[in-house]
């Protein structure tokens, strides 16, 4: 039987534990709010913020008031010892003070350990997120994307457009013979435009075309008559290069022949074309002109995507940009790509690439376009 | 060429202001660059089409107004006042070349006075312009701008023997033109010469030895109809571009002759005197026929859509100076006049109608619709190539055809290395003579470019074709091909710093993404000796077992020719070739139910052994349940001698009916391991 102990000594024994206990947990007294009162927590965080509370600093806190709730409330606990004697004491009321007095300080102290702890808890997630946050104005990370080629981009619109409207797009050979890239267009022997001046001959006597006309020939000798075709692609004319020259430079043809084709349709598709490229609100105009495989030939504007006609630099103050050549269909041309001209007729067109690239993006040297500067080639998408 | 309003207003009574001469004028296709005031007139600036050279001249532009306004050119009046002989008296013309010069005809004034011209004279020519001279010289050229046919003024006393004779030069002729330039003769050029030597271009300049001086007092007037290809040559050869050869060249009026020659005479007698001939001496032997033209009235519309009455049909083309010869309506058959060498067939006729009724008349429809589009067979698959490139981080290049030629690159087998460049008989880029064979020159000439400018990490390619000779007669080969090169580090989009240095690896992961960007199956590489490649770096490229092209760093001596500081890797591939190749119909394959398991396996092998070796031998054992190996890493350096490196594979085995079980996978992972070891000679780090 072990040794009864008084109510005397018991509180004498519980009251020391516990004036330990207030004086080890001092240090965590700020951190035992009330949790039932709805601000209490947040009022303190804000507080804890302001000084400049460490997240670790509130870690370690934690970690430290773990440590004193087992040491005070654990099982192997002085307290949890000293819960023990009140067995002890002989007298049933003495036991009974003894245990109201022993779970009163007991409360006491866990209590005021439960609201420190909630309140670090809270505290360390705010403080947490706090750290974690990021600056979500850096860059993404992603590869550096290469572009396409301002005349890819400006290809492939036109393509678009113009497949939309039922148009077969066609290539051919860049070397030609004379007959393709001269006969076949009614360029008569002898015209200027068939001087070496102006037209790249290899030694073998074969011309660098100098128009995608030419495929237009090869087209309609293949598939005949009614036909509606697009030829985008490199041409070559012997300019120097200059900021509006280069000897090499890229067009696209048009071709439409079939029963029945007026100028009015002319008209009408390179307005849509324009709408559909610069914006409905575009206008055309069309002026007689000269080319040696259209009769009869028309030069076509546009009404400036800038400033809508009332002039400004781009278009030279003339309200109006050039976008190419356009007309009926020679005869002969058509003749000779074995089109019956009494059943037959059609409209063709042909426009620079580069050139409505440079009206476009406003390009003042078009020289820029094959010098591949990465600087240059990624203004465009 | 520039038009003075005042001059046309004299030739026919316009009321509309210079702009709204410039719009109309603008309308029916002689554009008006620019209306300039000067003094109480206006100057416009006519662009004035290359076949309608009938158009160079006040009296040209005043005819086209007159059918604009529904007016005429008023005739005027113009009388030579002294006449006195024939001109055959005093010259002689012989033409003995007449391919080349249809027309010519002779007048001679005699005791003129050479003296400046008079205000009227100075300050027309002036306004447009021309630099006066002499009386006589201005009037010709007064006449010029007025008619439109080139004049010439000899001083009749300086031609040997008073005589014209209109031939081609001999070898080895000279002249010296009015400029005081000495020009060497071919055989190709016309001259007027007199009994003696050369002394005019024809239709080009006159020469220095009979110009007229303070000192002439009598002179031949030369009005003349010349072959217009003839003086285009000769302006072309001799880089020598006058008001006679611009209009010559665009084809002058041969029944003009006689009238401008007669309105300049009559001046001649009345600004400077003298005593001109009764007649001219006009040589004309075999003379231009007059061409008719037929009409059928209702192809204006079925051409152009425009609905013309037929009395607005013949009043342009009359007012044009078209005559109606047979007045039957169904079909109009007009004279073309001897001005108008552009027109010759019935939609020539719809063109005039056209524009004297007025493009902005024409309708705006589109035709109905009848096929449905379609891109370019191989469209759809350059795009997607393009699209894999330059998310790739590669930007598209675009470089000119013609190149320096150089025999330091190996080319696609397409065009092997027997293929003669195709060469261009007159290149514009002197170095850049012949049409390239490959891709990649163009582009290192891109990536020294951007290095110069202190750009150092630069990735390109290109799809573009590539030229080379065929068999003498037949066209040149025309290839498509794409390149690709890349120098410096691997960027990311809006960092300053690149991630790492590119190496060989960057530059195939493109080359692969691209192929794998349209769908065709791996490409397959092999360690190769490339003429531009640096060796032990280099690889060739094949595609269904055939060869397309090569990749890897370039070799140090091209590097240095470039001045090229840092690696820089290249490739290129036959792109025609690759797209023959047939698109991988894509089948499902069923999803394995239970999972795989894996063992990495690092062997110590001799640095010779690939990669590709050893997958194909562990697959080649066709063993049950393994799948296949991936890469994983190679190791060299240090514990590792030089001759050998490790690589480190994982292997995978799977099970369709069970998840297997370790010593399962054991049992079958090891014997394959140590077929690898003894056939390799390796050994398991
Ligand atoms: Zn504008």
């Amino acid at each position: 039987m072990p040794d009864s102990v008084t109510f005397a000594e018991l509180k004498r024994r519980s009251d020391e534990i516990y004036e330990t206990f207030n004086q080890e947990f001092r240090r965590f007294e700020r951190f035992s709010v009330d949790r039932f009162y709805a601000e209490s927590v947040p009022n303190l965080i804000r507080q804890l913020q302001l000084e400049g509370y460490s997240l670790t600093a509130a870690e370690d806190a934690l970690n430290d008031l773990t440590t004193l709730r087992t040491r005070y409330t654990g099982k192997k606990s002085d307290w949890a010892a000293a819960k023990k004697l009140i067995g002890r004491i002989a007298d049933g009321l003495q036991r009974a003070s003894a245990g109201q007095h022993l779970l009163f300080l007991e409360v006491s102290m866990t209590d005021r350990l439960e609201n420190a702890r909630l309140s670090l808890e809270k505290t360390i997630k705010v403080l947490r997120t706090a750290r974690e946050s990021i600056d979500v104005t850096i860059p993404g990370r992603r590869p550096q994307p290469g572009h396409l080629h301002p005349i890819t981009l400006m290809r492939q619109r036109i393509e678009d457009i113009f497949v939309s409207l039922g148009y077969a797009v066609e290539d051919d050979r860049e070397i030609e013979t004379d007959f393709y890239n001269f006969d076949a267009l009614n360029i008569p022997e002898g015209h200027p435009a068939r001087d070496p001046q102006d037209t790249f001959y290899t030694t073998e006597g074969f011309a660098l075309r100098s128009q995608t006309s030419t495929v237009q020939i090869h087209a309609m000798q293949r598939r005949g008559a009614p036909v509606r075709m697009i030829a985008p692609g490199r041409v070559f004319r012997r300019d120097t290069p200059d900021p509006t020259h280069n000897p090499m430079f890229f067009q696209v043809e048009g071709l439409c022949v079939d029963r029945g084709i007026t100028m009015a349709h002319l008209k009408g598709t390179l307005a849509e074309f324009v709408h559909r490229l610069f914006g409905p609100e575009t206008k055309t105009r069309f002026r007689p002109s000269y080319f040696p495989f259209t009769e009869p030939s028309a030069e076509v504007d546009y009404s400036c995507f800038s400033c809508g006609g009332s002039g400004c630099r781009i278009c030279k103050h003339s309200g109006w940009i050039e976008l190419g050549g356009s007309g009926m269909v020679h005869p002969n041309v058509l003749r000779t790509a074995n089109v019956d001209t009494s059943e037959f007729t059609g409209f063709a067109f042909g426009l620079g690439i580069d050139r409505t690239c440079a009206r476009i993006y406003q390009l003042d040297d078009i020289r820029l376009l094959f010098e591949n500067d990465v600087r240059f080639l990624a203004q465009f998408r | 060429m520039l038009i003075s309003c005042n001059w046309l207003r004299e030739l026919i009574g316009t009321k509309l202001s210079p702009e709204e001469i410039r719009d109309r004028l603008t309308n029916v296709g002689l554009a008006v660059d620019a209306v300039e005031a000067r003094g109480d007139d206006s100057v416009l600036d006519v662009e004035v089409p290359s076949n309608r050279g009938d158009c160079l001249s006040h009296i040209g532009i005043a005819r086209e107004l007159a059918v604009i306004e529904k007016s005429q050119v008023s005739s005027f009046k113009f009388q030579v006042k002294a006449t006195n002989g024939k001109t055959g008296e005093f010259a002689s013309v012989e033409i003995r070349d007449p391919d080349l010069c249809p027309r010519y005809a002779a007048r001679t004034v005699r005791g003129v006075k050479i003296a400046p011209s008079p205000d009227w004279l100075v300050k027309k020519l002036e306004t447009i312009g021309q630099r006066p001279i002499n009386n006589v010289a201005d009037i010709t050229n007064y006449v010029l701008h007025e008619f439109g046919q080139p004049l010439h003024a000899f001083d009749l006393a300086r031609l040997t023997e008073k005589k014209i004779i209109v031939r081609r030069a001999t070898k080895g002729e000279s002249i010296r033109t009015l400029d005081g330039v000495d020009r060497k003769l071919d055989e190709q050029m016309l001259v007027i010469a007199d009994a003696k030597e050369p002394v005019a271009l024809a239709g080009v300049m006159g020469g220095e030895l009979s110009e007229i001086s303070n000192l002439t007092t009598d002179v031949l007037i030369e009005s003349a109809y010349f072959d217009a290809s003839s003086v285009r040559r000769t302006a072309k050869f001799l880089g020598l571009h006058t008001e006679a050869s611009h209009r010559f060249e665009r084809g002058t009026d041969p029944a003009g002759v006689i009238a401008a020659q007669e309105r300049c005479v009559a001046l001649i007698c009345e600004l400077a005197g003298g005593v001109a001939t009764e007649d001219a001496l006009d040589v004309y032997p075999n003379p231009i026929e007059t061409k008719a033209v037929a009409l059928r009235p209702e192809r204006v519309e079925s051409i152009t859509s425009l609905q013309v009455e037929l009395d607005e049909i013949k009043r342009i083309l009359t007012g044009l100076g078209f005559e109606l010869r047979v007045k039957e309506a169904s079909v109009l058959s007009f004279t073309v006049p001897s001005w108008r060498h552009d027109v010759s067939i019935e939609e020539d006729l719809v063109e005039e109608v056209a524009r004297h009724t007025g493009y902005d008349k024409i309708e705006t429809s589109l035709p109905p619709a009848r096929h449905a589009g379609e891109y370019h067979s191989s469209e759809e698959r350059k795009r997607a190539l393009r699209l894999a490139l330059i998310s790739q981080g590669f930007g598209e290049a675009i470089n000119l055809s013609f190149t320096e030629l150089t025999d330091d690159f190996d080319l696609i087998p397409a065009l092997n290395a027997e293929t003669a460049p195709v060469t261009l008989t007159n290149p514009i880029i002197e170095e850049a003579s012949g049409m390239r064979r490959t891709l990649l020159p163009g582009l290192l000439n891109s990536i020294r470019h951007n290095l110069n400018y202190g750009i150092r990490d630069v990735s390109l390619f290109e799809l573009g074709r590539v030229f080379g000779s065929n068999e003498a007669g037949t066209l040149p080969l025309e290839h498509e091909t794409f390149a690709l090169v890349a120098t410096g580090g691997l960027l990311e989009a809006n960092r300053a710093q690149p991630a790492r240095e590119l190496d060989f690896f960057d530059l195939k992961g493109a080359v692969e993404a691209a192929v794998d960007g349209i769908n065709l199956p791996p490409l397959s590489f092999a360690a190769a000796t490339i003429k531009h490649l640096r060796p032990g770096q280099s690889a060739s490229i094949s595609a269904n077992g055939g060869r397309v092209g090569s990749i890897g760093r370039l070799a140090d001596s091209i590097s240095a020719e470039y001045k090229f500081r840092q690696p820089v890797f290249v490739a290129e591939l036959d792109l025609t070739t690759l797209l023959e190749v047939k698109v991988q119909p894509v089948f499902y394959a069923p999803l394995p139910r239970f999972p795989a398991i894996v063992r990495d396996v690092s062997l110590l092998v001799d640095r010779t052994v690939t990669v590709a070796e050893l997958s194909k031998a562990a697959t080649d054992q066709s063993v049950p349940h393994f799948v296949g190996v991936t890469f994983v890493g190679t190791y060299e350096g240090e514990g590792i001698p030089d001759s050998k490196r490790s690589v480190t594979l994982r292997f995978e085995y799977r099970a369709d009916d069970r998840t297997m079980r370790d010593e399962e996978v054991d049992a079958i992972h090891w014997p394959l391991v140590e077929t690898l070891k003894e056939r390799f000679g390796g050994e398991v780090r």
